[in-house]
């Protein structure tokens, strides 16, 4: 059974990627409609899997790790399979609508779309440091592309300052890559993991490098500056799927490598160090957000925000008991997952608020309140899990984080946390304020397809539940990994 | 001044990284472990299909991250010929008509061809193989180009496109028939191995030379836009 649910989860998107590529744009819908339905049945089919069978390692092409590659198949990485299923199904759905199909560039939207959702999963279950980056190769460049996708000079200046940052992101990344396989004579992150030693400076450079290229990938303050011209200037559908899932790959390798690496090749400083940046760009992205003149660049903003606090992870799991490293692994979890919805249902509902009032600025928002209180009410939903108020799935990862802040001492954090759940209120009622006011001189507004409103509203929906549902949730990701007693044993024969 | 300080500590900074990374390294050198891999990557080679060892890496035991790699190229070719502001050759003023040239390609086009075959073939035993076959049909192809013989398959349409994604395609579908007959996804079936793996660098070859071809000759002249978001309309 699992052996067809992996199959069919890495060979759909990539088969539909192929085929999209001879259709237009009208067939590559119906298409992508059905490769949707195959993605999230098969990512709910092996989430029951899993949860029922616990984790697993699948050797592709037979070849078990470390000759062959061996993908991880555990809790997160199934949690973070039915994200991206539900947040790109969400966001294919929208493009499919808000997409103008007589222009013969947009044929090239659904491959792009769906390598993008391939190089998705392929991070999400990776355990091969090399394999990892070619994911995340996958993931850039589409992305990249689907930025550039038949734009004027902005697009195109934003795609290829995107598309700089992240190759160097890359390199650096591979660069570390490098030094580990030069040390360990293997690429497997378990492998790596069950030999390496707590004294290894060639090592320990290898991890500072790694990270310090998945957090320029990631955008983390101050290497940020790429992401909002990026995102801001992309179709709305594809930033939302920047935003909300792309930016998460590379940070999930950062901490799946820190989590596995961090204990013995961290230190204090450099965990510190790395939350204090997180914090930074909680403090500075949310003033930044609050100051945009554009509606798109204040919802790209407010993710550099968001991101910041994924990084408290680095300082709340270093040298900490257990407890409160598995509190602060829950609390990033869900936060993750908060901000994937949440963020994609705002990316969305400020596309069709641009379609209404056919003006990207925030004060050109004006009576927009009467026209699109639809949409509208998403944003603001939406706006309620940034800032983290009950019963929001921000809420519970804000609580989580606060409890292992407090638990391990590091109450400065707490600060940090409550700073910017206010902030982020501060750019959200922004917005508000400006769709209440009545100075609009003419009502010519424009009313976006009805599916193009639901879409926003069922994510910021989902991101409001999750608050609700955060228990489920995070006990599959705790569930059991069957065979890591007997791949421990296998890297234990090797000298 | 301001500058010069700039200048220097930039200097001063890719210095310091250097001689950090250089330390590394050697400290990895000397601390290196002993690793099984190359005994087992010995032991698995006769099962492989192939003899040349990183053939055998790149199209047996890591095929996934092969495949995938071929996915990276299929979007750097299909991006390329998806922006359509590019100016192209296809103006006609721009075509030689040089004697020299036509009497030069007609030499060297065969040779090239001949050898991007040798380097496909030469991969099962030794260096060579899809990739660099590949190169050496698209400097065909560039060649062909700028000596302003007409290419009629490169201009985008549904040509160029399955061209572009056939030895990908094709990789896919020995990937997923490996699974269907109850092997794991990518695995070959036992004894077709060798086979197998000349037909898909066969196709990854055309393909590979398709890719690079068009991002140096199929973008389409177009003057239209995507207008902004929000830009009126």
């Amino acid at each position: 059974m699992n052996q067809w649910l992996m199959a069919g989860l890495l060979f759909t998107p990539l088969a539909w990627a192929a085929l999209s590529l001879l259709l237009d744009f009208r067939q590559g819908r119906w298409l992508s409609w059905l490769g949707m339905l195959i993605q999230a049945l098969v990512s709910l089919g092996l989430w029951v899997a899993v949860a029922s069978n616990g984790g697993f390692y699948y050797a592709l092409a037979g070849w078990e790790a470390p000759l062959g590659i061996a993908l991880r198949v555990d809790g997160l990485a199934v949690t973070f399979v039915l994200l991206t299923a539900a947040v790109a199904t969400a966001c294919g759905l929208h493009a499919g609508v808000y997409l103008d199909p007589s222009k013969s560039w947009q044929r090239y939207f659904w491959p792009l779309f769906w390598f993008l959702w391939a190089g998705l999963n392929g991070v999400w279950l990776g355990a091969d440091l090399f394999n990892l980056y070619v994911s995340l190769e996958l993931i850039s460049l589409s992305a990249v592309g689907l930025v550039a996708l038949g734009g004027e000079a902005a697009a195109l200046r934003a795609a290829l300052r995107y598309l700089f940052a992240v190759l160097l992101g890359s390199l650096v990344y591979l660069l570390g890559v490098a030094l580990l396989y030069g040390q360990f004579g293997t690429l497997s992150l378990t492998g790596i993991a069950a030999v390496v030693g707590a004294d290894e400076p060639a090592a320990a450079m290898a991890l500072l490098l790694m990270l310090a290229g998945l957090a320029l990938k990631t955008a983390l303050f101050p290497l940020h500056g790429w992401l909002p011209p990026a995102h801001g200037v992309a179709k709305s559908p594809v930033s939302a799927l920047l935003s909300g899932l792309v930016v998460k790959a590379s940070f999930y390798i950062a901490a799946r490598l820190w989590l596995e690496l961090g204990d013995r090749l961290g230190s204090h400083t450099l965990a510190q160090g790395i939350g204090a940046l997180g914090a930074g760009a909680v403090i500075w992205g949310s003033w930044l957000a609050f100051r945009q003149p554009h509606l798109k660049q204040v919802v790209a903003y407010s993710s550099v925000a968001q991101i910041g606090y994924l990084f408290l992870l680095f300082p709340l799991t270093f040298a900490v008991a257990e407890p409160v490293s598995r509190l602060a692994q829950q609390g990033i979890t869900l936060q993750v997952v908060s901000h994937a919805l949440a963020k994609s249902a705002m990316f969305l509902a400020a596309g069709n608020l641009i379609l209404s009032v056919r003006s990207k600025r925030v004060d050109a928002l004006g009576g927009v309140s009467h026209y699109l209180p639809f949409s509208l009410f998403s944003f603001g939903l939406a706006g309620v899990s940034l800032m983290s108020l009950p019963p929001t799935g921000g809420f519970a990862a804000k609580w989580l984080l606060l409890q292992a802040s407090l638990a391990s001492g590091q109450w400065w954090w707490v600060v940090v946390l409550l700073l910017g759940g206010v902030l982020a209120a501060a750019y959200v009622f922004r917005i508000y304020r400006a769709t209440f006011l009545e100075d609009r001189a003419s009502d010519d507004f424009y009313h976006p397809p009805r599916s193009l409103e639901a879409i926003p509203m069922l994510l910021a929906l989902l991101a409001l539940g999750l608050g609700l549902v955060a228990e489920p949730v995070l006990s599959v990701l705790a569930l059991p990994f069957e065979v890591a007693a007997e791949v421990a044993a296998d890297v234990a024969v090797q000298p | 001044m301001r500058r010069r300080l700039l200048l220097f500590l930039t200097l001063a900074a890719c210095a310091g990284f250097t001689v950090a990374l250089a330390a590394a390294v050697l400290h990895a050198a000397g601390a290196a472990l002993p690793s099984a891999l190359p005994e087992q990557l010995a032991a698995s080679l006769g099962s492989s299909g192939v003899e040349h060892p990183v053939t055998a890496v790149l199209l047996n035991f890591r095929n996934y991250d092969t495949l995938l790699e071929i996915g990276v190229l299929v979007i750097a070719g299909m991006v390329g010929i998806s922006l359509a502001s590019t100016s192209s050759l296809e103006d006609p003023a721009l075509r030689s008509s040089d004697s020299l040239l036509y009497a030069l390609q007609r030499w060297f086009v065969p040779l090239m061809l001949l050898l991007a075959l040798y380097l496909l073939w030469a991969g099962a035993d030794r260096p060579g193989g899809a990739f660099q076959a590949g190169a050496v049909l698209a400097a065909t192809g560039v060649l062909m180009r700028l000596g302003g013989l007409p290419m009629e398959f490169v201009r985008p349409g549904v040509l160029l496109r399955l061209g572009l994604v056939l030895g990908f395609a094709v990789f896919l579908l020995v990937a997923v028939a490996g699974a269907l007959a109850g092997e794991a996804f990518l695995a070959y079936p036992p004894g077709m191995a060798g086979g197998l793996i000349l037909t898909i660098e066969i196709v990854l070859t055309l393909s590979i030379g398709m890719i690079l071809l068009a991002l140096f000759v199929a973008a389409p002249v177009s003057d239209e836009h995507e207008p902004e978001e929000g830009a009126g309309p």
